[in-house]
């Protein structure tokens, strides 16, 4: 750490209770870093929150959307009186508020505004609440500019995030245990290149194994196009959560259906696909659960928000500070029954 | 569309109507509260309270995020209710108390909520709002964070485990003989600087000899040499005591002299400790001691010194701590430590690091000694909102809120703890295990039944002992031997062979409201009643003792023998020996078993802590807090 990237002592006093758990690297790092959020509904602030909260660079917002009655009762950081203002101008300055030394941007221009010169300033990209055809659009940027990207939305007690590091290195410290750590592939997206020892300084006895894990990924088209359950256990595929065949069904059906008037039926047809290209088992859709997916499809709730864009926002401060192994590649969360599962697809 | 139409979707227009008036009590604003707070009101939730004893700090900032620095020093529960407003719709109240305080929160206080949210950061006021959970058998969502580390368990009494049934992290401790004659790691130097060396000289102002009760302690050792040097050392303490109380500065670097250079020779003398190939100490040089030396060094605080910079430092912070100790205040009371006082810390840091490079041992920053001697647990915003999001969500379940689950039992409903982030599994974010029965050996729900009496101040002047004894037999129908307890002391106020107090009343016998009774069958039989814990309520009547079913366990299992390990910290003295330390994270991710004790909900102020009761800046006056254990 060279001495501009020192902490001063009023940050180590500000961010003590985090740095313990990353480290003063980790936190410095993070602060040279800039990050672009689309989106600032419940789950965009949820992450906007988080990651403002933990001490990074510099942070552009950007929503063009108006602000409604229907987003009090689900986003924390505007008030009823700036209701049909820029929902950006209403959660901004209070966003901004939560921690001076973060520098936030706002911008309320359209995503389809933006060109790979806009994207390009960025170390990373989260999108919220994207429609899949801009999922898309904007993941073709990424790739080109080789930006990590997260995708994330809800669909009322359910949530899902899609996750494209590209290829990602990731460093993990654990104790040997009996079983050393071998080189070699660990699943389908995950590959153990290096394995190093070091002493444990603390107990002479014991040895730490630092070890680097290529992850790769997929975009998010191409996830779409080509995913499967397969190499799930049998017993994992039976109880899969209704969810996770519901949202990749609700990200692959045309756009001029996925609007107000889809039908259960409609629905049904697209997640019965979605469980024969995965191979899952057409007998655990319940149509209750159908019904439900219709009904809360692009509804925000706020305690689904926080706990996906917690998730969300965890994984992006690991990856910009200490990079530890991140998500790979797509994961759902079940309100009901709080099932979070994390799909290599 | 409105405000609420986002939750009706949800829950429907039913289930809305009902949630608007749920009363909900929220312990703890810190967190995992700040986020709760945001979480149920955004819900629509009808009324909450909000206590927390707490003000702000510094350090909460980087994720209680209704907190700003011009908060620092105020009250949590009033900044926090005041930081919603913008966007509240629910009923709010904020008390700034302990809750385990029975004059201002007494039972019948809480008997207004309908579910109960923890969002603590300490074991003790944990149990207790588990423990008002189970005397009126109200939900409790229980939760805690460390780190990326967190969990949440939904409490339904008498249908699910409560909290005490599974057992819970005990804090490490460690042998004396290891902290006093053979340390192997840094922590074990930050105990010695701390709960030993530093408490002796600056805290412990009581004239006289070595304090240490050197009765029945955890030794770690039958070297009676080793013991017989401990003990002489603690005597000889009394020197370096008279120096610091002095404030004679000169004669500062005479306490290096003795403790790093004259005891370290006289432990080299005890050769069996030297025998197995135990790295032997290395007293400091001549020079170490006589140098010239910086005096106006301050190291910061994530700097690893040289030897001759910790001697500065211990020199410097000596020397503050001695000024300190001549002001009249502190001559009183003598200096708490306290991790957030430099002097202080900088005395136990420098202190520590020099012992440890006697021994071999790593030398550590001030900033990673801060964190063994202030017990700090790492925190993240991250982690509290997952975790108050999971908290607020699982209500619904338990309130029977949504329509998807309406027929489903409580067993149904799911606990949660994290699993990808604390490196248990890379194929789940979250454990998800269903609620599990009570566990029938738990001596907090299963082995004991519970119910409020109620009872009027007349009552209380008027109904002796032996009168209750009598009311209480007549209305469970026990036999002829029984015992009367009063469980906040264990006194034991009437049995079959001791009466005396009987004629006496039951104000005479200072009790009153939040005292708590244990009414247990004596009779030497093979099946004996469940004793029963009454919890005492001034209410308007004379008496009313509550309804409760005839239940029988096997006799001869006395059950308050079998109370759960006692309270982290009550008992450890500074100068007990014995110090205790919170351990790490549970390693195992046995489900349901994995209950990290603290939460990063300002977990720096938590109970729990090396040696002392207290880690100084808890502001907790413990005077009127009755515990029900």
């Amino acid at each position: 750490m060279n001495n501009e990237n020192k902490l001063s002592s009023d940050e180590i006093a500000l961010y003590d209770r985090q740095i313990r758990l990353w480290g003063m690297a980790a936190q410095a790092r993070m602060r040279s870093t800039q990050v672009l959020l689309i989106g600032i509904g419940a789950i965009g602030q949820e992450i906007a929150k988080n990651i403002v909260l933990s001490g990074i660079g510099q942070l552009t917002l950007l929503d063009d959307r108006i602000l409604t009655e229907e987003d009090l009762g689900s986003q924390f950081f505007v008030s009823k009186n700036e209701v049909s203002m820029k929902r950006l101008e209403a959660a901004g300055p209070r966003i901004a508020d939560l921690n001076p030394r973060v520098t936030l941007h706002v911008d309320t221009d359209k995503l389809r505004a933006k060109n790979d010169e806009y994207f390009s300033k960025f170390d990373l990209i989260v999108g919220t609440e994207l429609i899949p055809a801009d999922a898309s659009w904007l993941n073709d940027a990424t790739r080109r500019l080789n930006i990590p990207l997260y995708i994330t939305g809800s669909n009322g007690l359910s949530a899902y995030c899609f996750i494209d590091l590209i290829q990602f290195d990731s460093q993990d410290t654990k104790l040997q245990s009996q079983i050393p750590t071998k080189l070699g592939k660990v699943s389908k997206n995950r590959t153990i290149t290096n394995i190093e020892i070091k002493e444990d300084s603390n107990n002479n006895d014991k040895k730490q194994e630092i070890i680097t894990t290529r992850h790769i990924y997929k975009s998010f088209s191409e996830l779409l196009k080509t995913f499967t359950f397969e190499g799930l256990h049998r017993r994992q595929i039976k109880r899969m959560s209704n969810m996770v065949p519901l949202t990749l069904a609700l990200l692959t059906i045309p756009e001029e259906l996925n609007n107000e008037q889809l039908t259960i039926d409609q629905l049904k047809e697209y997640t019965l696909k979605v469980c024969n290209q995965g191979g899952l088992l057409k007998d655990i859709l319940r149509d209750e659960s159908i019904e439900q997916m219709v009904r809360q499809r692009n509804i925000e709730f706020s305690p689904v928000a926080a706990i996906m864009g917690g998730a969300v926002a965890q994984d992006v401060i690991n990856i910009l500070g200490k990079k530890q192994s991140p998500l790979n590649n797509f994961i759902v969360f079940d309100g009901i029954t709080l099932d979070m599962p994390i799909y290599e697809l | 569309m409105v405000r609420e139409s986002n939750i009706i979707q949800i829950i429907g227009e039913t289930e809305y109507a009902r949630l608007r008036k749920i009363r909900c009590l929220l312990v703890g604003a810190g967190g995992i509260g700040s986020e709760l707070l945001k979480d149920l009101i955004l819900m629509n939730f009808g009324e909450i309270s909000v206590v927390d004893l707490d003000t702000i700090d510094l350090s909460n900032l980087n994720r209680q995020f209704l907190f700003r620095q011009k908060d620092i020093k105020k009250s949590k529960s009033s900044v926090a209710v005041k930081a919603v407003e913008h966007c509240n719709n629910s009923k709010l109240q904020a008390y700034q108390g302990n809750i385990m305080d029975t004059k201002e929160f007494p039972l019948h206080w809480f008997d207004q909520f309908d579910i109960l949210f923890n969002a603590l950061d300490n074991l003790a006021a944990r149990r207790y709002v588990n423990k008002i959970s189970q005397f009126l058998k109200k939900p409790l969502i229980e939760s805690g964070t460390a780190g990326f580390d967190g969990y949440i368990q939904p409490i339904i009494p008498g249908q699910s485990e409560c909290f005490d049934c599974t057992s819970k992290e005990t804090p490490k401790t460690y042998p004396v003989c290891t902290i006093r004659s053979t340390p192997s790691q840094p922590v074990h130097c930050v105990v010695w600087a701390k709960d030993f060396l530093f408490n002796q000289l600056f805290n412990d102002l009581s004239e006289g000899e070595g304090q240490e009760g050197e009765t029945s302690k955890d030794w770690g050792s039958d070297d009676v040499d080793e013991i017989k040097r401990i003990q002489e050392e603690s005597q000889e303490l009394k020197e370096l005591q008279d120096i610091v109380r002095s404030g004679d500065m000169k004669r500062v670097t005479r306490m290096l002299e003795k403790l790093f250079v004259e005891d370290i020779a006289k432990l080299l003398k005890i050769e069996n400790l030297w025998k197995n190939g135990r790295t032997k100490p290395v007293a400091l040089a001549k020079e170490n001691l006589e140098g010239e030396y910086d005096e106006t060094l301050l190291l910061s605080v994530d700097q690893v010194g040289t030897l001759e910079e910790q001697i500065a430092e211990f020199i410097n912070s000596s020397k503050r701590l001695m000024k300190r100790l001549i002001g009249a205040e502190a001559n009183a009371q003598g200096i708490e430590f306290d991790k957030d006082d430099e002097d202080t810390l900088r005395f136990v840091s420098s202190a520590s690091n020099i012992r440890s490079l006697i021994f071999g041992i790593p030398v550590q920053s001030i900033f990673d000694i801060k964190k063994i001697a202030g017990n700090i647990i790492p925190a993240v915003a991250s982690t509290n909102g997952i975790i108050a999001g999971l908290s607020s969500l699982i209500s619904l379940r338990v309130l029977q809120l949504l329509p998807e689950t309406k027929d489903k039992g409580v067993l149904d409903i799911n606990m949660a703890f994290t699993s990808k982030a604390s490196n248990i599994s890379n194929d789940r974010y979250l454990s998800n295990p269903k609620l599990a029965r009570p566990n029938c050996k738990c001596v907090v729900c299963s082995r004991v039944l519970r119910g409020v009496v109620k009872m009027s101040d007349d009552g209380l002047k008027e109904i002796t002992l032996g009168g209750l004894v009598e009311e209480l037999r007549g209305k469970y129908d026990f036999p002829e031997d029984i015992s009367l307890m009063d469980t906040q002391d264990q006194r034991l106020l009437i049995d079959y062979d001791f009466d005396d107090l009987q004629g006496k009343t039951l104000g005479e016998m200072g009790l009153k409201e939040g005292s708590v009774l244990l009414f247990s069958d004596e009779m030497d039989e093979d099946q004996i009643r469940k004793p029963i814990e009454l919890y005492l309520s001034m209410g308007q009547e004379r008496l009313v003792l509550p309804d409760l079913p005839a239940e029988y366990i096997e006799g001869q299992t006395p059950v308050r023998e079998e109370e759960e390990p006692s309270e982290i910290s009550a008992n450890a003295d500074a100068n007990d020996g014995v110090i205790i330390l919170d351990d790490d994270l549970p390693e195992d991710n046995q489900l349901g078993d994995k209950r990290p004790l603290d939460s990063g909900d300002d977990a720096d102020r938590k109970r729990v802590k090396i040696g002392d009761n207290d880690d100084g800046d808890d502001d907790d006056d413990n005077d009127d807090v009755i515990e029900l254990d």
